[in-house]
């Protein structure tokens, strides 16, 4: 009771209070968690009222994960206290917090490679009849709410395999809500890997989700979508909440970003000026039956290059064949001059060609290595005496790295899994920063990444390109196409449809090219 | 590498689990010396550590296979291999003894390169393909002993014998190869760059290939070391009895499985590794040599390492979950 009090005093000492009249459905305060080495959360709290959508800021490792796996009962708190729905939990176990209507969208993707999405959405909650599970029920109900609450067109019989990862979240999304008991709704980082058709999506999923009075928590490095989204915002930092902000509109942004880094951030990209150079990489008419056809591309020594284009577009299968890791049918590479046979990645790195890949937990990653191993698995000679590692000369170069990328803890002997997601995504940027290749392919660089250390990484990138290499950078966020690429080339349905310096693009005309014309229409 | 250090108050449920399985053998060994006479005797210790060697190096194999993430049933083929060419080279080419014994490695290592070709090329899982190369290696060999009797050369040279029986400052020179062979084992694996490749490659395969790690060209390789090595084993048996044994191979291969196993449980990332693989081989050892002083039935053996590997893989899984 008295926990309640205070909390409610706190509130009352925010700016103002607007539609928070609702009773408080979720309380927690004085959240403590620690890990061999690091103090995740020091007494944090965080309080949602109902039906309001909650947003939670912070900086890569500021504990924003950790207190929602306190919350769901994967980590147990070392203090504090939880209230859900006015009732305390002493401890929290998974089945207790979705017994009281918690549900949680986590960072990761929990599905199985080989079920259908039908399986997947009812995975645990299958409808029993007496003759069994219902499939063709659960068939039906999948797609049913696939369409309606997320207005996405994904038959149930596909196997999740099949699917990108934007369908896979939506799937995972709809998995959490299918037995519509759910009260509060967490979502982290959702919108990270999707592409901006689907982030309208879930946008309109996470109104229509409201308007039923369910209460959401947002966990987000996009401050747009904060500010597009979210009644009130707590901010994390060093494992603390240093502010909750109420009354949010565009003009919250500068105060969050203050509240988040400690400082303010004033150019977002590096100012650019790449004159035309010699090509570094030319693709011509290069073809995967199937996956995309005759692309034509040339990218220049020290250019930025974007590829923009929906799931689907071709995109991903476009940077996998150069970089080996599927077949083009047909067409020609030809780095620095040289025509180029990449059958396989470590022909693609031995030529001067890196990838950094969208997926960095399965593609990107040795989760259970250190981080120093992992910084150093592409140069493994450079840390080496003949052909033993030389532990010390590994760990200073993976130390010098984490200090440049500021990759948190800064310790390099850190086994990786435990690594906040960001701070993940770092660890494999770091990776080829210091191999001297020619050509970057660069996949969803910032996913997951902290507004900060978004401007590092945008620093390193323009550092890379002004030695000379060239960049090709993936992405599904227009503005940071927009911000840093020198030339955008959009793909959809295989096809490049356009090749635009940067300069002549703006977000409106850029989102119309992806998507087609301005009208959403991602399926056929 | 080691994350579990500096938690403070750890107490005693998690020192048990942490350092369970290393208590599980103090128990054994204190046990044996208590309830039998001349287990703590320094001839019966060295006993075990002699008895042990070929295991051992049919263990190292095994360890750098599954290190790769594959596993391999036909280390027993690679070690009749090895013991079937060297004693034909000499018996029936009469070939100097160390021709012989670089004949028989390669011998071996055609098993391996027989698994590479069926997990590299043919993309067969490792689990079938060996189990495969397991059921035509055992068939070529009763095919070409009419059956499976052993093929015996009384006067094999005595360096060749010497490789059994002989030793060097009294350490018998089993021990002395097999030490050799650990050694080699351990920087390879655990200090060299090509062992962090192989772990990284074990360990998420995906993610190897994308840092441009030549995965295939490692698991290849991988399986025709971890065959060659197998058939040091086979050569010792078969230097020691003065003949090649068909199908003597597959005795050892649960315990080689088991001993890698239990070795990864001890790694606190689960992880095979080659100081592991020699306490867990130390400790099969140990059991049995034990279990054999007590005059207890030596087919309880096979019970006990049944259940101490199943004990040691629990811990495992706790000592994860405590994280
Ligand atoms: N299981 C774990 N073991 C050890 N340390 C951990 C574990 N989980 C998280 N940490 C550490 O706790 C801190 C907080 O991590 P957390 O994942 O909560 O950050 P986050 O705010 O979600 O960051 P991001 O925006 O990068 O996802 C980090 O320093 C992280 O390394
Ligand atoms: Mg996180």
């Amino acid at each position: 009771m008295g926990l309640l009090s205070s909390c409610q005093s706190k509130r009352a000492n925010s700016r103002s209070v607007s539609m928070t009249f609702d009773a408080q459905i979720l309380n927690m305060s004085g959240i403590s968690k620690a890990f061999p080495g690091v103090q995740a959360l020091d007494a944090a709290s965080l309080s949602v009222d109902a039906g309001e959508v909650h947003g939670l800021v912070g900086e890569n490792g500021a504990g924003k994960s950790t207190i929602i796996k306190v919350l769901a009962g994967v980590y147990s708190r070392d203090a504090g206290d939880v209230e859900i729905n006015g009732i305390g939990f002493e401890t929290l176990s998974p089945a207790a917090v979705h017994d009281a209507g918690v549900r949680f969208i986590h960072q990761e993707l929990h599905l199985v490679p080989h079920f259908t999405v039908a399986e997947s959405v009812f995975m645990g909650q299958e409808l029993q009849g007496v003759l069994g599970t219902k499939n063709t029920a659960m068939r039906r109900r999948a797609e049913e709410f696939l369409e309606e609450s997320l207005n996405a067109h994904i038959s149930a019989t596909t196997l999740i395999r099949d699917l990108g990862i934007a369908e896979r979240k939506l799937v995972q999304i709809a998995r959490a809500l299918i037995d519509s008991k759910a009260q509060i709704v967490v979502f982290d980082e959702p919108t990270a890997p999707l592409a901006i058709g689907e982030i309208e999506q879930l946008f309109q999923a996470i109104r229509r989700l409201k308007e039923r009075g369910i209460a959401m928590i947002y966990v987000s490095h996009y401050l747009g979508e904060i500010t597009e989204l979210c009644d009130r915002v707590t901010v994390f930092r060093n494992g603390k909440n240093v502010a909750v902000e109420s009354e949010i509109d565009e003009r919250s942004t500068e105060t969050i970003i203050r509240h988040m880094v400690g400082r303010d951030i004033e150019e977002l990209y590096p100012k650019k000026d790449h004159g035309v150079r010699d090509p570094i990489l030319k693709l011509s008419d290069l073809t995967s039956d199937g996956r995309f056809s005759g692309i034509d591309l040339a990218i220049g020594k020290g250019e930025i290059v974007g590829i923009a284009g929906l799931i689907g577009s071709g995109r991903e299968e476009l940077t996998d064949a150069i970089y080996g890791l599927a077949q083009p049918t047909s067409g020609i590479v030809t780095l620095d001059g040289k025509d180029l046979n990449v059958t396989s990645p470590s022909i693609a790195v031995e030529a001067g060609i890196v990838l950094v890949p969208r997926d960095r937990r399965h593609d990107g990653l040795v989760l259970d290595l250190n981080v120093a191993d992992n910084i150093n698995l592409a140069s493994l000679d450079e840390v080496a005496t003949s052909f033993l590692e030389n532990r010390k000369a590994a760990i200073q170069r993976a130390e010098a790295l984490c200090e440049k990328l500021d990759i948190r803890p800064r310790n390099a002997e850190a086994i990786t899994r435990f690594l906040s997601g960001g701070n993940q995504q770092k660890v494999v940027l770091a990776r080829w920063l210091a191999t001297g290749s020619k050509l970057f392919i660069l996949d969803e660089p910032t996913v997951g990444v902290d507004i900060g250390a978004k401007v590092e990484i945008y620093q390193v990138i323009e550092g890379l390109a002004a030695q000379g290499a060239g960049i090709l950078i993936s992405s599904s966020d227009p503005s940071e196409l927009l911000g840093i690429c020198d030339r955008i080339v959009v793909l959809m349905r295989g096809e490049k449809i356009a090749d635009e310096p940067a300069i002549t693009l703006n977000l409106d005309s850029l989102t119309a090219l992806t998507t087609g014309g301005g009208s959403v229409d991602t399926a056929t | 590498m080691n994350m579990v250090a500096n938690t403070g108050g750890a107490g005693l449920r998690s020192i048990l689990v942490r350092y369970g399985f290393l208590i599980i053998i103090a128990a054994f060994f204190a046990f044996f010396a208590l309830y039998t006479s001349s287990f703590l005797n320094g001839s019966n210790l060295l006993n075990i550590v002699e008895g042990s060697s070929i295991l051992l190096i049919l263990a190292l194999g095994m360890t750098l296979v599954v290190a790769l993430g594959g596993i391999d049933l036909s280390v027993g083929i690679a070690f009749d291999m090895g013991a079937a060419f060297a004693i034909v080279a000499m018996k029936e080419y009469e070939l100097a003894w160390y021709v012989a014994v670089l004949i028989g490695i390669g011998g071996g290592a055609l098993v391996g390169l027989l698994n590479a070709f069926l997990v590299v090329r043919l993309a067969v899982s490792p689990f079938l393909a060996t189990l495969g190369t397991f059921f035509i290696g055992s068939s070529v060999q009763r095919v070409f002993t009419n059956g499976g009797g052993p093929i015996s050369h009384r006067r094999v040279p005595t360096e060749y014998r010497n490789l059994a029986i002989g030793d060097v400052y009294g350490i018998p020179s089993e021990v002395i190869i097999s030490a050799v062979v650990l050694i080699g084992y351990y920087v390879f694996l655990e200090r060299s760059i090509f062992g962090k490749r192989i772990h990284a490659i074990g360990l998420q395969q995906s993610a190897a290939v994308v840092a441009g790690i030549k995965v295939r060209s490692y698991i290849a390789i991988g399986f025709v070391l971890a065959a060659a090595t197998c058939a040091i084993g086979g050569i010792i048996g078969s230097a020691n009895l003065r003949m090649f044994t068909p199908l003597a191979g597959f005795s050892y291969l649960l315990d080689a499985i088991a001993a890698v196993f239990i070795g990864a449980s001890m790694h606190p990332r689960g992880r095979p590794n080659v100081p592991g693989t020699l306490v867990g081989v130390l400790f099969l050892g140990m059991v049995a040599n034990g279990l054999n002083l007590m005059g207890l039935d030596f087919n309880t053996k096979d019970a006990l390492s049944g259940l101490i590997l199943v004990g040691a893989l629990a811990i495992a899984v706790a000592q994860r979950k405590l994280r």
